[in-house]
């Protein structure tokens, strides 16, 4: 029987989920990634096309052992279990946060914006004081949630949204290369004029990149400015010379006493 | 002044992802191989992922990153590899001699073969306000909190929302930080669904459509003006710290010191030395591989790194060529898979083209 990826399968989890827990898979962009298929004992999770495939779910035979949900890198695996019955659907989220949360204290579920949608008890907590391991926390919530919760929280403060400002003046002039102090409408003012097509020319005449530090801070801007501001028809993009020493050294190891 | 020469068969530099793998196929097959980093540690950035890898059971997916690190280096260091850390390359000469910044001393080294795996780094964006206390990479905000445990500040504000700029606000938080939010100026987000969703049900919002317009504060950063592309209103947040997460490039101005021929691809990051399939350069016995020949993903730099291992020791004389062109098919085709999804599509392309100039 074939399994169904990505939202498809949810439809199948809501079902099965009242005989135990299922896995629920929110994954379904193609990368590459395949560990919760090689994590799947019950072969329920397969990759249909290559590794780029999105996994898909086949809900009847998952026994909702979990492995899945501790080992994908996109914590994107939880699981549904609906066979508490009275309308309580027990969730778990895997788990990399510091929050203290304890077996039965109570706790935030939230949707995959980080909105509340209930407080629920947590009821099981697993890999918890085990470095390297990804906790799995399983909380108690309204069924109706059930498919939505995508993470568990201590009641954490939520942030505040940002303030909004008026537009603000035009944008004052700022150092571009620290080392040579050449300032960023300086430099633009070199390249519009056009006069310099090649990285090395610029470097050259304007000393961006030249000082202490050797371009290590400017020299990707340098370069993005150059490809922004020059012609694409004018420009050559060719490598600056490159010289030894490529990192810095103390001129006492290349002629020191014992040198 | 004169150095005295040591002689050596394949040299590595870099002890990241390629870098390791590459060492390990080399001297699996024979070759006597050294590897040395600058760093005083092996695994590159690999050391600093302290998440579950995506890719392949292959490449160690669903471990985190610094266990993969430990099992690569674990693997050399069985083989006999000389692993020599805290030795920064300062110079690749045209004569074939390395110069080397170790330890105790600055040293000439005679390779037979060269490996370059030196990796990628950061871009910036030039903005005001950008030389503020308190503006830096992703990737260096990563490196405080993952490798030296010290929290750059309280209140994060993120630029992209590439995989770095998300896993790095999660880590950001993992480490006790507040993620005011990740802002991008593309409409949808540039990295993997899996992990915006991570960042966004910890309640951290992402600002699509929104660019950077200056970062403000006296002795350091204090607030960060952003402006939403569509209507030119204005939000301003408070934040002490401001990561740019906005692309990398190839760390390559060694075997640009070597003369390789260099090519400019805006998919791979930038300037790349050419390369075949094989994970040749221009200049014999040169080779590159992982970010350094263009940015990619860790599992991708694992694969070319074993690839320019195999054809090194080809070229050493410790693999026939038809040995050495089956095991770099195997693990081409690995490739392809790897970068066979809709996020790898630029970058395939991009190397395509590269492989055929």
């Amino acid at each position: 029987m074939q399994g169904k990826t990505g939202s498809e399968s949810w439809q199948e989890v809501w079902d099965k989920s009242v005989n135990g827990p299922r896995a629920l898979i929110d994954c379904w962009q193609e990368i590459p990634c395949d560990p919760c298929q090689e994590a799947c004992a019950q072969g329920s999770i397969v990759l249909s096309s290559g590794i780029c495939a999105p996994p898909a779910l086949h809900a009847e035979t998952c026994n909702g052992c979990g492995k899945c949900v501790a080992i994908c890198p996109g914590m994107a695996i939880f699981l549904v279990d609906r066979s508490i019955g009275s309308g309580l659907a027990r969730v778990t989220v895997p788990y990399e946060m510091r929050d203290e949360i304890r077996l039965g204290g109570e706790a935030w579920a939230v949707d995959g914006e980080g909105n509340y949608l209930a407080e629920g008890r947590i009821t099981r907590v697993s890999g918890a004081g085990r470095p390297g391991r990804t906790m799995l926390l399983t909380i108690e919530v309204p069924e109706e949630w059930a498919l939505k919760v995508r993470g568990v929280r201590g009641r954490r403060k939520l942030l505040e949204e940002p303030e909004e400002v008026e537009a603000i003046e035009a944008v004052e002039d700022f150092a571009f290369c620290r080392c040579e102090e050449i300032d960023y409408s300086r430099l633009r003012e070199i390249i519009t004029q056009g006069e310099f097509r090649s990285l090395p020319a610029l470097r050259r005449f304007s000393r961006a990149g030249l000082g202490y530090c050797q371009g290590r801070f400017c020299q990707s801007i340098l370069r993005s400015q150059f490809l922004a501001d020059c012609p694409e028809e004018d420009r050559e993009v060719e490598s600056f010379r490159v010289r030894a020493p490529v990192r810095p050294v103390k001129l006492s190891r290349l002629g020191g006493e014992d040198g | 002044m004169s150095l005295p020469c040591e002689q050596l068969d394949l040299l590595v530099i870099g002890a990241g992802p390629a870098g390791l793998c590459a060492a390990y196929e080399a001297a699996a097959v024979g070759c006597r191989v050294t590897i040395v980093d600058e760093n005083d540690k092996a695994g590159g950035q690999l050391s600093k992922q302290i998440h579950r890898f995506f890719g392949s059971s292959h490449h160690g997916a669903g471990k985190r990153g610094i266990e993969i690190a430990e099992e690569l280096f674990g693997d050399c260091l069985k083989l006999g590899v000389d692993v020599r850390l805290s030795s920064s390359v300062l110079g690749l000469f045209s004569n074939g001699e390395v110069m080397i910044d170790a330890p105790t001393q600055l040293c000439l080294v005679n390779p037979g073969a060269v490996i370059v795996a030196t990796g990628a780094s950061e871009k910036s964006l030039a903005f005001p306000g950008w030389t503020l206390p308190g503006v830096m990479g992703a990737g260096a905000a990563q490196t405080l909190i993952n490798i030296h445990r010290i929290l750059p500040g309280s209140r994060v504000l993120m630029v992209g929302s590439g995989n770095v700029g998300l896993i790095v606000s999660y880590q950001l938080l993992q480490a006790g930080a507040e993620v005011v939010g990740v802002v991008d100026t593309a409409g949808s987000i540039s990295g993997y669904q899996v992990h915006a969703g991570r960042v966004r049900r910890e309640g951290i919002p992402v600002y699509l459509g929104h660019r950077l317009l200056s970062a403000r504060g006296s002795t350091g950063l204090e607030e960060v003006l952003v402006e939403a592309i569509e209507d030119g209103t204005v939000k301003r947040f408070e934040a002490d710290v401001l990561c740019l997460a906005v692309g990398m490039s190839p760390l390559c101005d060694l075997a640009a010191m070597r003369d390789c021929r260099m090519v400019y691809e805006d998919a791979l990051g930038g300037l790349v030395p050419w390369h075949g399939a094989d994970m040749r350069t221009s200049q014999s016995p040169v080779y590159i591989a992982g970010d350094a020949s263009g940015v990619e993903e860790a599992s991708v730099a694992m694969e070319e790194g074993r690839i320019a291992g195999i054809s090194a020791a080809e070229d050493l004389g410790s693999l026939n060529s038809g040995e050495a062109a089956e095991r770099r098919a195997a693990i081409a085709k690995r490739l392809d898979e790897l970068r066979a999804g809709p996020h790898s599509r630029g970058k395939l392309a991009a190397k395509e083209r590269l492989y055929a100039r």
